[in-house]
């Protein structure tokens, strides 16, 4: 079954449970992947997932679908209080680049359990170039922003803008995003 | 505006990944509004972002559900709660507490936008700088580009004859090209394998007219397409190796590459 996404919207807002099923069916494990990957505890992603879900039903009357995808928006908002709560006091020891490595792939096929359709985070980074990977472990996988990355890796901010965009667009046709 | 260095820009990405200020992001949505190609490609970029979240999905424990759905209705209860609990305050000292609070909220804003501001400023250097470095680095390509396209010229105009000199016993390994023109008489040299030189020493192109070794130039081992010295009719061109300047005559033993124009 594929709800449209003004309709799911729409179930949503009413705190219709049929929306609540389709939206945890279909974007749960997403969301919990990007959030265990930024705080990489597993009590701690359990918890964030559950304030994500909390957080999409009260903000959902302020999303506008003119603005973007609520796939998206779902996206940016469980990422933010992943690196939220990263930052927060609980888990003020910030991670340095290569910690980030280590986590991001931690959490791989082999040791979660992940939908069918799911690739691993190793098989995908693997096919990048060095420059392009360990970018991407940081900005993509790891919660850091363009300009923290830079930082970490003293780097101009425009090359790790260059190489994030890259990597994307090497995604964009290796997964036949269209 | 250029829409493709809008693009190439990286600004799409960071908008999608959440990473623009409030300011930033109306900017961006203007451009998406008035620009359908801006807005296609930002389709594109979330679409990546959220096809890596799929291909990266770990499915959650199982009890999570349930807590999740206990939890959304208890916080719909929550909220009608906490509604009842507001409760109106009116106060004999609140003109005076609103006053002194305006007076800390305008210098905490003045001593904020001072902040601003001196970041602002920095920010500005910098992208001063930046733009500066891109602006070389146009010109810079610009002029390989005008380079590039005189050697396409020269490479696809059928009036110039190709003449593949290949190595000599001294280096069989060296290979270069001279394409000539026998009715202007224009002469181009392009080095596909020639070794470095010392700097005491210099290439030097030779034409053979009627059996004579006619200069046609010095040059060093560059990757461009060279014009050298013109000449009417050869029967063949070399490169010899001679001292910086290069020599009136020939040295042959140190002759590196030869080539007959005669078909």
């Amino acid at each position: 079954m594929r709800i449209q996404e003004s309709e799911l919207v729409r179930l949503l807002v009413s705190k219709d449970e049929k929306g609540f099923e389709y939206l945890y069916s279909n974007y749960s494990a997403a969301l919990y992947g990007v959030i265990s990957r930024v705080v990489t505890d597993q009590d701690i992603a359990d918890e964030l997932l559950q304030d994500a879900f909390l957080k999409i039903y009260n903000k959902i009357d302020s999303f506008d679908s003119s603005k973007g995808k609520l796939f998206t928006w779902m996206l940016n908002l469980s990422r933010n209080l992943a690196i939220d709560k990263l930052r927060s006091k609980e888990m003020s020891q910030r991670r340095k680049s290569e910690q980030v490595g280590d986590s991001v792939y931690k959490l791989d096929r082999e040791t979660t359990s992940s939908p069918e359709n799911a690739i691993g985070v190793r098989e995908l980074l693997d096919q990048l170039d060095e420059n392009q990977k360990q970018v991407m472990e940081l900005v993509y996988f790891g919660g850091f922003t363009q300009a923290e990355a830079a930082e970490e890796l003293s780097l101009p901010l425009g090359t790790v803008k260059t190489r994030v965009r890259s990597a994307l667009i090497y995604f964009r046709k290796t997964l036949d995003v269209r | 505006m250029n829409i493709e260095e809008y693009i190439s820009s990286g600004i799409l990405e960071q908008y999608a990944l959440g990473e623009l200020s409030q300011a930033e992001m109306a900017e961006v949505q203007e451009l998406i509004e008035a620009h359908p190609q801006i807005k296609a490609e930002l389709d594109l970029i979330t679409s990546t972002l959220e096809t890596l979240a799929l291909k990266t999905a770990i499915n959650p424990p199982t009890r999570l559900k349930n807590a999740i759905k206990a939890e959304l209705d208890l916080e719909k209860e929550a909220k009608e709660i906490q509604l009842q609990q507001i409760k109106k305050e009116k106060s004999f000292s609140y003109a005076v507490a609103a006053s002194i609070s305006v007076a800390i909220l305008a210098s905490a804003l003045a001593f904020f936008f001072y902040g601003q501001w001196r970041s602002a400023e920095n920010q500005l250097e910098v992208l001063i700088a930046q733009n500066q470095e891109v602006a070389d680095n146009y010109e810079f390509v610009n002029q390989q580009l005008k380079n590039l396209e005189n050697d396409v010229d020269v490479l696809a105009n059928p009036a110039y004859t190709r003449v593949a000199m290949s190595g000599t016993d001294n280096s069989p390994e060296s290979l270069a090209t001279v394409y000539w023109n026998a009715n202007t008489e224009e002469v181009y040299l392009k080095i596909q394998n020639l070794r470095t030189l010392s700097q005491s020493e210099q290439y030097q192109l030779w034409a053979i007219v009627d059996g004579v070794p006619v200069d046609m130039g010095v040059f060093d081992s560059e990757s461009n397409l060279l014009k050298m010295k013109s000449v009417g009719s050869a029967a063949a061109f070399a490169v010899t190796i001679e001292p910086r300047g290069g020599s009136e005559n020939p040295s042959l033993q140190t002759m590196q590459v030869l080539g007959t124009t005669e078909v």
